[in-house]
């Protein structure tokens, strides 16, 4: 059994009679929902049509939410719906990153993730899921793709149908009849604030009941403003543009300040042991650089686990991480890899005290290992939410490796006043240091000047480097970040060495907090 | 889950206490009620009295819910749509609302308000207890008091209005009415003229434009089956009767049919249409008749239909003289003139001839210069509706109907092209409404009214399809009348109505309205302004039999106090609807019972003999009674349910709906019963049976047929009825000019015209103000208005805008659109609710918060204070309101339009637009009620009064709601 949907576009009129009986189906709360109706105008008056668009989860065959959940709370079923399981769910918002389609949202007061499961308590028992049920048109079609006779299979075989954004790989099993570009790819015509009938003016979801999460406005980060000025510009020069006219509210941006944070802390804590360490294959590094490194890699780790549990929905079932492991998920194995990094830190640290130094040396390449790992994983799952393309950048594990190394020399830099390494050891980390910087900065610039894949990704990097990051961009992690260090430390002012690590740390910060936050701002639906 | 498998380590973790187990024994899981791989929709009626399905929110935990499903009707809005009501067996509380299968009408669909009648059954704002005001009118103090005394307190203020023979002061003003044939048997019992309604500000132009022709006023659409479809309204969103009728248009769109729409906005109903025509609003009959023109041009008439059911033979004589008149000339060349009219073959050869002269002027071209839809469409339109004959299906309901001066021509015409294809009564045709509407059988009919009440039916619009119900203020104003009880049921003139400020004034002086009583489920802008405030239910919270003319069957759907079936099925006997019903909401039904019986304790005013039990004789009837007696009588019904072994009344209690008729065609053809063919002559040359002086059949085909409702029972292309009563130049289908049609609007002064009538989808006037579902779809009206104009002045999207009426301005936002058609501008209705801070919290997903002064006498001044906003209550939902903007309140600043002829309210208005004045705040409203007086003057002095002839004050032929006797009809009783 496969079951899938057919939305059948000659026939919807856009009433909303699904999205308002999912709701009761589910009693899903006001400002999100599981199923809801976008309304795209396209054309200059007579010659003008509206378009009507359900959107809702896809089931897609190789579901990116299912890859991507931690804890397998997100799951196909053996006759192809992509279901949930709310007891499972930590609230990571991984999903909300990894679904290209904006399908997921999360319940205001549970905290946990919930979207379209296609009436599953329905469907076992033999029921239509209510959204069909209701279709005053018939234009929602459920049933069995694998049954050659089954109406559904029947009009997948005669009608031209077309999909949402098939480029990415997830085999979505939601089929349209007479779609349109202009409603199936969301950047075709940008979100509001104001629309026909509706506004918005405070957070849903996640963020019910506050008036932060501004929706997310995009247009190509160039120019930002509702300019029905340059709209009409844009018309009168002969582009017909779409324009969005109604739509559900904006989500807002589910990956917050603890994720960047936590990616910030991460880097430190991986680099502020891999520095000494490492080093110490190559020069003569003391264990009271070491010590201060490993203590510095596990506060900071400590503060990362912090941070991760804090952000988490269900922070009360952070443990579920480890105990129900879904190991496809770099979610999952990050978790294992900081655990751990952290116990061989803390095994460190304690042989260290108890001058254990036969199993120091079996710890440190595993610390190594362990704390390459903890700085590079998160790029593999950034890569795995599928629905932020800029993320899915190889140059991406290549950043991480180098921000943790930077962040560790930053931390000696900063820590030479403890340490007091010798002479040598300071040139050296000095040098190696503008050297990152300089490797940083090549990173950069492949990362954003190589045409990226997918329009999405390349608004992203305009938004960086011309749009409304670009302050932050240029100023906060080019200049302050890297270029004024890199100058204090080629140009060897004495002291100055403590105030380049403090701003390589303060570039990180800001760094980080573009790329988490940037690519959320693209809209997925 | 139950396949989901543990890992190693979850099952350990499991095993150890650190997680909790998801994976212990489960119950068994509920049989399929398919085989595998199938899904069906609905449970089976078999098992509706206990029906377990998984609670849907306990997601993988599978709780399982027992369920007694009861059917009932959807009361939103008049399409009556079945509803099948979830209620928990445990708790007794209703989960949710799903459709009825059963229904034929809807088929088991809804539109997004049928599932949402949870959240008005929830509404924590609900008003639960009958209220009584406590200081001024309008104070906003209210207390609780019983419905004993409010039953008595009512009942003797009705009785002394009786004795005193104040008979007009006693007044049912309704807006939705929801059931069929109910409160005409009240009122008469009475012995009152007592029923206003909301009609004349709805559909009344549409109306005349169709009962004008055939003496039915709404038109019955078979779009299932029709090759071209027509639309002057927006059926696949709004509309009577929207679900049912959506379903069809695309059913016959998909098995090949074309459809047209005529709307100066882009609804989503012109949308998904072939033919978007936008006219030019008040041009949609030149559109029409251009068309007709061609249709009698190109000879794609039906030939057959004109001659039999047309009345032809009086409308030549009318032709050839205006024609003369006017020097028209037909465009055919074929101009065989028969100088002899000997034979009649002949004579309907000149009555086409001299339609087609009569309608030469109307070519494409002036039409396209009308209406602004090109010439080329409309001749495209013409033809392909032309070949479609039989199978054109149309309809025409509000829209240009109810916007325009005149507006009632919009169905004359459009009807015109029914009766030129043929379509009328076909299948894929439109058929006159009463053939696919039930009547239900009364236990007993009160004899009619003796008398006439000028308020509602004043002389001066004889012609007036309904009550001249939105002249009420300006009537009690002239003193005309005043009321002494006065309900409004389910009805909201203060925000819905034109002038609502006049209204307030009226509603706030107690020497015109003694007693107001206001019958709502929900709190309303005029209910601040009662006496008592009385909870009357929602759904599945009262009892009404409703039939709608959805399609070419006949169904009735049975609308049930759900939680009392409930209690009579698990065995628990209750006498009255409020004994199940949240608080002590009641519903109209009983309390008209009960209120009936109160008004005449000793029935020596003759009222209580009609509430007595048709099974109990003496005993006053329950509400049992009365519909198990319709049911009784309702053909096929008794049938059909001893097949089940159920009574009539259980049947109905168990399916909710029962369809009379699968088909009905061409009633027209019917045979005309023998017994009133008794003594008749006939007239085998005009095709007539006649007795005493009226036509009692048609023959056609060698047969007497009981033809359609007209004097003539014919379709009345030329009417007698509109030349006799003064208007001559309108007997025929003709275009009449708007008031708003350009000539009229100086455009040096930026003057344009406003459409404010538009409806969503997802709400229902102002009763949907607390479904939190649809609220949270839509919330904020607007103004549209396209590119060019908005740049002509200087506008961009969400700038503040000041549009000022002929009586007052209000201040929106713009909204910027391709979607409208330029020179028009156009805000939605339903939204833009208010209340002020005396008043109770209601409504509070739709209400804005506003001060309202009388800056002046007459001068009302309305400032929002505070927009929409979250708000805590025993539902997590009102913290979660992400929405401020309430939209604003337009009608209010519309002076009343009555259209001379129809009587109904021409509802657009010619506006001026610009940017708001630096004091202007978002939601400002102003109003000179003397202002919207004298307009009220100057439409007055449009008409032509009665009386006419015979001295009648109405033509006796036109149907009329609660009709009195024949002698009532004359003025004076100056009967001849």
């Amino acid at each position: 059994m496969n079951f899938g949907f057919v939305i059948d576009n000659r026939k919807c009129i856009g009433c909303h009679a699904c999205t308002v009986a999912c709701k009761a189906e589910h009693e899903v709360p006001v400002g999100v929902n599981r199923t809801w109706v976008k309304y795209i105008e396209k054309g200059t008056f007579p010659d003008t049509r509206r378009l009507f668009s359900v959107m809702r989860c896809n089931h897609c065959a190789d579901a990116p939410c299912v890859e991507i959940c931690p804890v397998t709370a997100l799951f196909n079923r053996k006759d192809g719906i992509v279901d949930f399981d709310d007891r499972r769910c930590i609230g990571c918002k991984s999903c909300t990153q990894a679904c290209p389609y904006d399908a997921l949202y999360m319940h205001p007061a549970e905290e946990t993730a919930a979207k379209c499961n296609y009436c599953t308590h329905r469907v076992d028992i033999g029921l239509e899921p209510a959204c069909v049920n209701v279709c005053p048109e018939h234009a929602i079609v459920s049933g069995d793709m694998d049954n050659p006779n089954s109406e559904i299979s029947r009009l997948l075989a005669r009608e031209t149908v077309s999909v949402r954004k098939p480029e990415k790989g997830t085999r979505p099993k939601l089929f349209y009849i007479d779609g349109d570009r202009a409603s199936l790819d969301p950047t075709a015509a940008n979100p509001d604030t104001d629309y026909m009938w509706s506004s918005q003016s405070s957070g849903v979801g996640h963020f019910a009941g506050t008036a932060g999460s501004r929706p997310a406005t995009t247009q190509s980060g160039v120019n930002d403003s509702r300019d029905d000025r340059t709209n009409l510009l844009r018309r009168m020069a002969g582009s017909n543009s779409p324009r969005r006219v109604y739509d559900a509210p904006s989500k807002g941006v589910l990956w917050g300040w603890e994720v960047s944070a936590y990616v910030w802390t991460k880097a430190i804590a991986a680099g502020a042991f891999l520095v000494p360490v490492i080093g110490g294959y190559f020069m003569d590094v003391s264990f009271r650089m070491k010590q201060f490194g490993a203590w510095m890699a596990i506060i900071f780790l400590a503060i990362t686990g912090i941070l991760l549990i804090k952000d988490l929905g269900r922070p009360d079932r952070f443990l579920f991480v480890l105990l129900r492991p879904q190991w496809r998920s770099w979610l999952t194995r990050g978790a294992y890899i900081i655990t751990g990094y952290g116990a061989v830190l803390t095994a460190w640290i304690v042989a260290n005290y108890l001058a254990r130094d036969g199993i120091l040396i079996y710890l440190e390449p595993l610390g190594i290992l362990l704390g390459l790992l903890a700085a590079v994983y998160t790029a593999f799952l950034f890569a795995q939410a599928k629905g932020r393309d800029f993320w899915q950048s190889p140059v991406l594990g290549l950043h991480m490796i180098i921000h943790a190394l930077m962040a560790g020399l930053a931390v000696f830099l900063i820590g030479d006043l403890w340490v007091k390494p010798n002479l040598g050891i300071t040139i050296v980390f000095a040098f190696l240091t503008s050297a990152l910087i300089v490797i940083n900065l090549i990173t950069l610039i492949i990362e954003l000047t190589t045409t990226h894949s997918t329009e999405d990704a390349h608004t992203v990097v305009t938004m960086i480097t011309r749009g409304r990051f670009s302050y932050q961009f240029w100023l906060g992690m080019v200049l302050v970040g890297n270029l004024v260090p890199l100058l204090l430390l080629i140009t060897g002012q004495s002291g100055s060495a403590a105030i380049s690590g403090l701003l390589i740390l303060i570039g990180l910060f800001i760094g980080e907090r573009i790329w988490v936050r940037a690519p959320q701002l693209i809209p997925l639906s | 889950m139950s396949s989901h498998k543990p890992s190693f380590i979850e099952s350990i973790a499991e095993k150890l206490r650190l997680i909790p187990n998801l994976h212990g024994g489960t119950d068994a899981d509920l049989p399929p009620i398919v085989e595998p791989g199938e899904l069906t929709n609905y449970p089976p009626p078999d098992k509706w009295d206990d029906w377990v399905e998984y609670e849907a929110k306990s997601g993988q935990r599978r709780e399982k819910k027992s369920y007694m499903i009861v059917p009932t009707t959807c009361f939103n809005c008049e399409a009556g749509c079945g509803l099948l009501t979830y209620v928990d067996k445990e708790t007794l509380n209703i989960r949710k609302f799903e459709g009825n299968p059963y229904h034929p009408g809807s088929r088991g669909r809804n539109c997004a308000k049928g599932p949402a009648s949870i959240n008005q059954i929830n509404d924590t704002d609900r008003i639960l207890y009958p209220l009584k005001r406590k200081g001024k009118r309008g104070g906003g103090d209210w207390e609780q008091v019983t419905w004993d005394e409010v039953l008595d307190d009512i009942a003797a203020r009705i009785r002394v209005a009786l004795q005193e023979d104040r008979r007009n002061e006693v007044v049912y003003h309704v807006g939705r009415p929801g059931h069929e044939g109910f409160m005409d048997r009240i009122l008469q019992a009475w012995g009152v003229d007592g029923h206003n309604s909301h009609t004349n500000i709805c559909s009344a132009g549409a109306r005349f434009g169709y009962a004008i022709w055939q003496g039915y006023d709404r038109p019955s659409p078979d779009h299932a089956n029709a090759d071209f479809i027509l639309l002057i309204s927006a059926h696949l969103e709004a509309g009577h009767y929207f679900n049912p009728h959506a379903q069809r248009i695309l059913e016959g769109m998909m098995n090949g049919a074309k459809l047209a729409v005529m709307d100066t906005r882009l609804s989503n109903t012109a949308s998904m249409a072939d033919y978007w025509m936008p006219t030019y609003p008040g041009s949609e009959a030149a559109v029409l008749l251009a068309m007709a023109s061609i249709i009698i041009r190109e000879r794609l008439y039906n030939e057959n239909f004109l001659r039999d059911w047309v009345n032809w033979d009086d409308a030549l004589p009318e032709l050839q003289s205006q024609n003369r008149l006017r020097k028209r000339a037909a465009s055919s060349t074929e101009k065989t003139m028969h100088e002899s009219y000997e034979s009649h073959e002949d004579k309907f050869s000149d009555f086409i001839l001299e339609l087609e002269k009569y309608y030469s002027e109307y070519t494409p071209e002036f039409a396209e210069a009308e209406s602004g839809v090109p010439a080329a469409t409309i001749i495209d339109v013409a033809r392909r509706i032309g070949r479609a004959r039989t199978r054109f299906s149309c309809h025409n309901w509000r829209s240009a109907g109810s916007g325009n001066l005149g507006g009632w021509a919009v169905a004359r015409c459009l009807h015109f092209l029914s009766v030129l294809t043929g379509s009328v009564g076909t299948v894929g045709g439109t058929s006159p409404s009463a053939w696919n509407k039930f009547k239900p059988a009364s236990y007993n009919t009160p004899p009619a009214q003796k008398f006439w009440n000028e308020l509602h039916f004043p002389n001066e619009y004889p012609l007036a399809h309904y009550e001249m119900s939105f002249l009420l203020p300006h009537f009690l104003k002239e003193g005309r009348g005043k009321l002494a009880v006065y309900f409004t049921r389910v009805f909201n003139p203060v925000w819905t109505y034109p002038d609502g400020f006049s209204w307030i004034e009226a509603l706030s002086d107690d020497t015109k309205i003694g007693l107001h009583i206001a019958l709502t489920p929900t709190w309303n802008e005029t209910a601040y302004f009662a006496d008592y405030v009385l909870p009357m239910g929602m759904a599945s919270e009262r009892h009404d039999l409703t039939s709608y003319e959805t399609h070419s069957g006949m169904w009735i759907s049975y609308r049930q106090p759900v939680l009392r079936e409930v209690a009579r099925k698990m065995g628990r006997e209750t006498t009255f609807t409020y004994e199940t019903n949240p608080g002590e909401v009641w519903e109209e039904d009983e309390f008209w019972f009960e209120l009936s019986w109160r008004i005449d304790p000793d029935g020596d005013l003759g009222i209580r003999e009609h509430f007595i039990s048709p099974y109990r004789p003496g005993e006053k009837i329950t509400i049992n009674e009365y519909y198990q007696y319709i049911f009784e009588n309702t053909k096929g019904l008794p049938e059909a349910a001893a097949k089940e072994d159920l009574t009539p009344l259980d049947y109905m209690r168990k399916y909710g709906a029962f369809e009379v008729e699968r088909a009905v065609y061409e009633k027209h053809m019917d045979l005309a019963p023998e017994a009133q063919l008794a003594d008749a002559e006939i007239d085998a040359k005009h095709g007539k049976v006649n007795k005493n002086g009226k036509t009692l059949a048609v023959i056609v085909d060698g047969k007497a047929r009981v033809g359609f409702n007209t004097p003539s029972r014919r379709q009345e292309l030329f009417s007698p009825t509109t030349a006799d009563w003064g208007w001559p130049e309108q007997a025929f289908p003709t275009y009449v000019k708007s008031h708003i049609h350009p000539e009229q609007l100086d455009a040096s002064r930026n003057e344009i015209v406003l459409i404010p009538t538009f409806r969503l989808p997802t709400l229902i006037h102002t009763r949907s103000g607390n479904a939190k579902w649809l609220n949270e779809i839509s919330n904020r009206n607007p103004l549209w208005m396209h590119t060019s104009d908005a740049e002509q002045w200087g506008i961009k999207t969400g700038d503040l805008v000041r549009i000022s009426t002929e009586i007052g301005y209000f201040i929106n936002r713009a909204w910027v659109t391709e979607g409208m058609r330029p020179r028009v501008v156009a805000c939605s209705h339903h939204i833009g609710r208010w209340r002020r801070e005396q008043d109770a919290r209601n409504n509070r997903w739709s209400t804005n918060q506003v001060t309202i002064d009388e800056v002046e006498p007459g001068k009302w001044k309305m400032r929002v204070v505070e927009g929409i906003g979250a708000y805590k209550s025993d539902d997590p939902d009102t913290s979660r309101i992400f929405w401020t903007d309430g939209g604003v309140h337009q009608n209010i600043t519309f002076p009343v339009h009555p259209d001379p002829i129809s009587g109904m309210h021409c509802w657009h208005q010619k506006v001026t637009v610009e940017k708001a004045h630096p004091d202007d705040a978002y939601g400002d409203v102003f109003v000179d009620t003397e202002k919207s007086f004298a307009i009220y003057k100057e439409w007055l002095a449009l008409t032509r009064p009665a009386p006419g002839p015979n001295g009648l004050r109405r033509p006796l032929w036109l149907g009329r709601p609660l009709r009195p006797v024949e002698e009532a009809f004359y003025i004076n009783d100056e009967k001849k």
